[in-house]
């Protein structure tokens, strides 16, 4: 329903017209009304209405029992269809288009257009609130009867009449457009079958990350609670982000990533407020996995610092720590990060209920150099007298992005010199340069 | 095993193969540019590039023709497949491997003559055959049975749990797939198609070690599962042990409301057998109970030689209201001679116990430690500073209506502690009773039953002195009053029928009228066949009013409840056929119907003939009743199939322009109006849209889910129904969540107290009190004042406001009206009669309630229960323990030992429980002879219990 404003009239009460009928009936009869008690202008929990939610079915385990209590949901459920659907074909057709069409109209024209948009400040009683505009004065309006109050709230988002200012709807989506950029669309093209070795992590990630979403029973089985979230670590290039594109690559659940540069904003309090915004809709759109990259942007331990600057970035990070173990049950929520300097985080954001498990991202062991390199060179058209193997063995410190680069350099050097095909000279000569650059910069052989 | 299927196999490193690594990097040559296999699969490492070798050389071996190397062939690969281990991600690498050559095995397994070797290579195809499940169905259990088959009798297969668990599920799984199948398309076809050989008996004993299997690893779900699809559930008695019956039973009965009848049956006596088994009486005689069986629970009641077990069963039958007789044997002919013998047989105590006789006693005691013993006044009530009223409209107020409303509200408040201001502390002749006129006297007068409820020996004194009252109604309500304050309670003396019997043959209708009611309600449930003599008369007798003729039947239905007693039932249905159309037209008649349904509450299938009977009838009355008796022989079953049978008769829109003239001529209030509209669409009653509604919340509120989604219904029936629905939608609410205030069904019920039409409106202020009663509710209360401010002018709202206050503050908090207990297991029979005879008055108010028969507003009293835990020594005295209190949690089919209960209080006992909450003992010292703690609970001392060394400072 997005955006949609609501001016429809609430289900389960009688229609519009009935009310009128009836009302007209009562005027005549008395004249004093008694005053409809106040129950409008409280904050509301979000989620589903009560009276329209579905019962929680217990045990979570596998077993006939919830089968059972799921099908008795679903024998309900098929009642009321049949139910409600015999009602609407009885419905005598007048009531049920063209009374409508015209009420709807007549709704239309009491709202007018172009409609202004406010935000509410305070209920005052059922008819009259006080509002804010984005022009900045603040006005007394009042509030048509058509406008469902059980959605108003104070701070909620609302139409208004363009000349008497008076509220005809409200806004109901009111997400922070900076998370719905957040949100994956596309899933990127890596896939776990991209990565060479990491077999562990990749084991570890799926245990922790995705079967409790796909299989929470097997948890409930074992008596324990799983995993919230994980922490990818290690140095540059080993494959973190890979691995979380991966992940975001075979899951279904929704996507959620971002850097942790981006948490920081710039006025003050902005930071927070996104990462509440993002958790939130992470929790709307459950299951779903939030990814954080780059997390020693904001994650960095906290000390006694005088600028303002500082400070915020700190407040951010606290309020992560709350979202991520704090007062308020995250659902079907699980959180990836990633990070190369693990040593440099606030040990409250790594402790074990916030992030329960930390999967090391080592260098490449022989095998899985091999591996890498077999990745990458896979689609090169190679020379007869390139012997891989001599680069796995060789005791530098590769990474899997330096064969990487490796690879492309040696691919780059045979272009230079229009060959078809790349030779084991210049896998050397890439070799020696993604080396030289690496250690750039670096003092080479000072206490020698 | 699914999972282990569904999920996409990513090879991950076992990390037991370290060895097979080290040797990888011996041997590992450059491999890098790949062969052929490589290439289809490039992530696959040396190691297993070596298991697979291995294993196709043990393929090969097999083809081979040397029968010599079968056995050690057959063999490695067996203890390859079990050493296997696998992450929860992904597949175990030799079932990877061997999954391409599984047709060919197969083709050779064909070729292979009978032998042990044969045995053993099925054994390993139907492990083989979990990889080809989606295919292949069933080809797990096939190859398990013929193997089994092959082998010879001295050497039964190994256990099929050395497979590992995976296989074991997936056996279990196949099993009841291979069952249904059978069962659906007989045996040969079934067997014919999915090439499974074996017996039934077969597959029963297969299925028998999967579930010993099962029950050995903590998955009683599991194997409760498995025997039920394989229908042998009653033989779970053999497998269970003194560790594993608790948790099976557990998850059984919580199947048990989702089963399809014979099912649910035969759960209920396999949880029983399993209970007596290991010596539970109590839980048995909840079972028992449960089942209505007098036989198993007079068995049950006779099987612990423990006298102080037998004192607890006693309590737990004093409160399910069980009939005394069914405790005796039944080879007594003469009914007076059995009940001495027995008598002789029983202890004094124990017979108190069984008679609640005490009960008044601890409730008083238990008051005391509450600090509620005081007693309340109207104002308490009432708080009516706090009301939002608006100044100089106060003017007009009924205040007959007013002072009839305290009669309630003080009799409902004070109900039990026998000591309130207006009624029994009065000082003579200042009574609240001349504060009332003529009908209200009757009520004024039978409040004091209320008051003095289970109060036998001082009630009746007290009472005594009214029923010498020259006054008619204050004579009737004093009979009233003896029949309400002896509810629930037996006495030796059987006071009330020494006192009521005589007066049921009076001439004046109202002390006739309350002599039958009176003797109704005290006999609640007791079965007691010489009051049918006495009542069965004026149920048949066409001379007397149909008013008598239906109370009668009503009180009968009372005393019968769920017995499905033919006579009364023979009865009930004569009258309805004899009498004449006219006769059966007025109001009354509905509960003569009622009083026919209550015979079956609970019995299921067993009301047929009766519905049979009733559809002979041509008179509309006969379509209500059996919507009546329909849903009471289905009350708390959770069944859909009722539910959808009600709702399919709430869909017809009857009359629609006639029921709004009926309506406005309601609201105009001129009786001979009404009849004569009535008159006019004989043939077109809708009364029976309202009990179907009412039905629905009878049948639904058995178990939770049900509940809830029922609520979902009754917000259809309110946007789409007919008047006569909209009014009786918000009873239906109170109806299912009795005593038990949600937030959501409070502010359902709080909009629809606005609602235009005043009947809505004045039931669903009912409703609230309804689900409040006893609680106490804060918010309800506020609400309630908020409605008593703005129904200011409307005399019947504001009564119903002052009775749903009374009724939220019934015994000052301490007495529900749920009719479910132990655990909200066991539904009282007695309760739900109640219930529903309180709500059929509301299903029209106006002629009811809000006229001359106010007093049907104490049919709620059978429902009424003392909703405390008092803990009692061996030798029946109170006994303080502390005990943790909270909302009960619903550990069923989880791991460990979960807490049952949250957010505990610790209190020292006696304590007042609400309908959610759950009880336990917080001190080891103590073992409670009963596994709910409710009501009364015997305690014994732990034997190995001692007391903490407290250090010494």
């Amino acid at each position: 329903m997005g955006n949609a404003a609501s001016g429809l009239p609430p289900p389960g009460g009688n229609s519009p017209s009935d009310n009128q009928n009836n009302k007209e009936k009562k005027e005549e009869k008395k004249k004093w009304e008694p005053p409809l008690p106040t129950r409008v202008g409280k904050k509301k929990k979000r989620g589903p209405d009560a009276a329209s939610k579905l019962p929680a079915v217990y045990p979570t385990t596998r077993c006939r029992l919830r089968l059972l209590k799921m099908e008795r949901i679903k024998d309900y459920l098929l009642l009321e269809e049949e139910f409600v659907q015999n009602q609407e074909r009885l419905k005598p057709e007048a009531t049920r288009d063209e009374r409508n069409e015209e009420e709807r109209s007549k709704v239309d024209d009491l709202r007018g257009s172009p409609m202004a948009v406010g935000s509410l400040e305070e209920i005052i009683d059922d008819d009259h609130a006080i509002i804010s505009t984005a022009s900045g004065p603040e006005f007394y309006v009042s509030i048509m009867s058509f406008v469902d109050k059980d959605l108003l709230e104070p701070g909620c988002q609302v139409l208004l009449h363009h000349k008497t200012q008076s509220i005809i709807g409200v806004l109901q989506d009111d997400a922070d457009p900076m998370v719905s950029v957040m949100k994956l669309d596309k899933a990127p093209t890596e896939s776990y079958a991209d990565i060479g070795g990491l077999e562990q992590q990749i084991q570890e990630i799926k245990e922790s990350v995705e079967l409790p979403l796909t299989h929470p029973e097997l948890y409930e089985e074992m008596g324990i609670k799983p995993p919230k979230g994980v922490i990818l670590y290690g140095v540059p290039g080993t494959g973190k982000t890979l691995l979380a594109k991966a992940v975001a690559n075979q899951t279904s659940a929704t996507f959620l990533r971002v850097v942790g540069s981006e948490l920081i904003q710039k006025y003050l309090g902005d930071g927070p407020k996104l990462v509440r915004e993002l958790f939130r809709v992470a929790e709307e759109h459950a299951p779903s996995i939030v990814f954080i990259d780059e997390i020693d942007a904001i994650g960095t331990k906290r000390y006694d610092s005088t600028s303002g600057g500082e400070r915020e970035i700190q407040r951010t990070m606290l309020e992560l720590l709350n979202q991520l173990d704090g007062f308020d049950t995250r659902g079907d929520v699980k959180v990836i990060m990633a990070t190369n300097k693990i040593e440099s985080l606030d040990p409250a954001l790594i402790r074990p209920g916030r992030i329960d498990r930390k999967i090391e991202f080592p260098l490449p062991d022989i095998k899985t150099k091999r591996h890498i390199f077999r990745l990458h060179t896979s689609r090169m058209s190679l020379a007869e007298d390139v012997d891989l193997e001599e680069f796995v063995t060789a005791k530098d410190d590769l990474s899997g992005a330096d064969i990487k680069a490796v690879c492309t350099e040696a691919g780059l050097l045979a272009l230079r010199e229009r060959r078809m095909r790349v030779t084991k000279a210049d896998f050397s000569a890439a070799r020696e340069r993604v080396l030289y650059r690496k250690n750039e910069g670096l003092p080479e052989g000072l206490y020698l | 095993m699914s999972k282990a299927e569904s999920t996409i196999a990513v090879p991950a490193q076992d990390p037991k193969k370290k060895k097979d690594e080290e040797k990888d990097k011996v041997d590992g040559p450059s491999k890098v540019n790949g062969d052929a296999k490589e290439g289809e699969d490039l992530v696959s490492s040396e190691e297993d590039l070596q298991l697979r070798n291995e294993l196709e050389m043990l393929v090969e071996r097999l083809k081979e023709s040397n029968t010599e190397l079968y056995r050690p062939a057959l063999e490695t690969l067996r203890t390859l497949i079990r050493t296997s281990t696998s992450s929860m991600t992904s597949v175990p690498k030799p079932l990877k491997f061997l999954r391409p050559h599984y047709p060919d095995l197969q083709a050779l397994f064909e070729t292979w003559p009978a032998s042990e070797d044969k045995s053993l290579f099925a054994d390993i195809l139907s492990c083989l055959a979990m990889t080809y499940s989606d295919t292949q169905p069933r080809g797990t259990l096939r190859y398990r049975l013929v193997s089994a088959s092959l082998r010879p009798p001295s050497s039964p297969l190994s256990d099929p749990g050395s497979w590992g668990h995976e296989y074991v599920r997936h056996l279990a799984a196949e099993l009841g797939e291979e069952y249904t199948a059978r069962e659906e398309r007989g045996e040969e076809e079934a067997q014919k198609e999915s090439k499974v050989v074996g017996t039934i008996q077969d597959l029963h004993s297969l299925g028998m070690e999967c579930a010993t299997f099962l029950l050995r690893h903590n998955a009683e779900p599991d194997a409760v599962d498995l025997m039920e699809e394989l229908e042998i559930v009653e033989r779970i008695v053999e497998l269970v042990d003194e560790n594993t019956f608790g948790r099976v039973c557990q998850y059984m009965i919580r199947c048990v409301n989702f089963l399809p009848p014979p099912d649910d049956v035969t759960f209920l006596r396999t949880i029983h057998k399993i209970y007596i088994k290991h010596q539970r009486f109590p839980e048995a005689m909840s079972m028992a109970i449960r089942l209505g069986d007098p036989e198993l629970i007079r068995e049950d009641f006779n099987a612990p030689g423990n006298p102080v077990m037998k004192r607890q069963l006693a309590f737990l039958l004093a409160r399910a209201q069980v009939p005394y007789e069914w405790l005796q044997k039944p080879t007594d002919e003469d009914g007076d001679i059995a009940e001495d013998a027995e008598e002789e047989d029983m202890p004094e105590d124990l017979v108190e116990c069984l008679s609640n006789t005490r009960l008044s006693a601890h409730f008083k005691e238990f008051g005391k430690e509450l600090g509620v013993l005081e007693p309340k006044s109207l104002e308490d009530v009432y708080k009516s500073h706090l009301e939002t009223t608006r100044p100089g409209t106060t003017a007009n107020i009924d205040s007959a209506r007013a002072n009839l409303a305290g009669t309630f509200v003080n009799a409902f408040v004070n109900a039990g502690f026998g000591n309130d201001k207006l009624m029994v502390e009065a000082e003579e002749g200042s009574s609240w009773i001349y504060k009332n006129k003529d009908h209200g006297m009757m009520s004024a007068a039978a409040s004091l039953g209320l008051s003095l409820l289970w109060d036998t020996d001082v009630g009746l004194s007290h009472v005594d002195r009214y029923t010498y009252s020259s006054e008619e109604y204050i004579k009737a309500g004093s009979f009233l009053a003896i029949g309400l304050l002896s509810t629930g309670v037996r006495t030796e003396a059987d006071a009330p029928l020494a006192l009521l019997g005589e007066h049921v043959d009076n001439k004046s209708v109202p002390l006739k009228l309350s002599a039958i009611m009176g003797l109704g309600l005290a006999y609640c449930g007791s079965h007691r066949e010489d009051i049918l003599a006495l009542l069965l008369p004026h149920v048949a007798d066409e001379g007397v009013s149909m008013e008598i003729a239906s109370l009668s039947a009503l009180a009968l239905g009372f005393i019968f409840v769920g017995s499905g007693n033919g006579e009364v039932a023979g009865t009930i249905l004569q009258t309805l056929m004899e009498r004449e159309d006219k006769a059966l037209d007025e109001k009354w008649a509905r509960f003569m119907a009622l009083g026919l349904a209550l015979l079956y509450v609970g019995l299921q299938d067993q009301s047929d003939a009766t519905l049979e009977t009733l559809k002979a009838i041509s008179h509309p009355i006969a379509k209500q009743a059996q919507v009546l008796v329909d849903v009471c022989s289905f009350a708390g079953t959770g069944n859909v199939l009722k539910v959808q049978e009600m709702l399919h008769h709430c869909e017809d829109h009857i009359n629609t322009s006639k029921g709004k003239e009926k309506e406005k001529e309601k609201e105009d209030n001129k009786d001979e109006n009404k009849d004569e509209a009535k008159k006019e669409d004989a043939k077109l009653d809708d009364t029976f849209q309202a009990f179907a509604v009412l039905g629905i919340a009878l049948v639904a509120m058995g178990e939770e889910t049900g509940a809830e989604m029922s609520l979902r219904v009754f917000n259809h029936l309110m946007h789409y129904g007919e008047p006569i629905i909209r009014k009786t939608v918000p009873l239906a609410l109170g109806l299912v969540s009795a005593s038990n205030p949600q937030l959501n069904i409070l502010d359902t019920l709080s909009k629809y107290s606005h609602d235009n039409d005043l009947q809505v409106a004045l039931n669903a202020i009912f409703a609230m009190g309804l689900i409040g009663a006893g609680t106490n509710n804060a918010k309800l209360m506020q609400l309630l004042r908020q409605l008593a401010g703005y129904y200011q002018k409307e005399p019947d709202c504001l009564f119903t406001v002052r009775i749903a206050q009374g009724l939220v503050n019934m015994g000052k908090g301490t007495i529900s009206i749920n009719p479910f207990f132990c655990d909200r297991n066991i539904m009282s029979r007695t309760g739900i009669a109640g219930l529903l005879a309180t709500l059929m008055a509301f299903t029209d108010a106006k002629s009811f309630i809000l006229d001359k028969y106010h007093w049907m507003l104490y049919f709620l009293t059978p429902a009424m229960a003392p909703r405390f835990l008092i803990t009692l020594d061996e030798e029946l005295n109170s006994k303080p323990v502390s005990v943790r209190v909270g909302q009960a949690v619903d550990v069923v089919g989880q791991a460990g030992k979960p807490r049952t209960i949250s957010g505990f209080q610790t209190h020292t006992t006696p304590v007042r429980l609400g309908t959610t909450e759950r009880a336990e003992l917080a001190t080891e010292e103590y073992i409670p002879y009963a596994p709910v703690l409710e009501g009364f609970v015997i305690l014994r001392k732990n034997p190995g219990w001692e007391t903490e060394d407290r250090m010494e400072v």
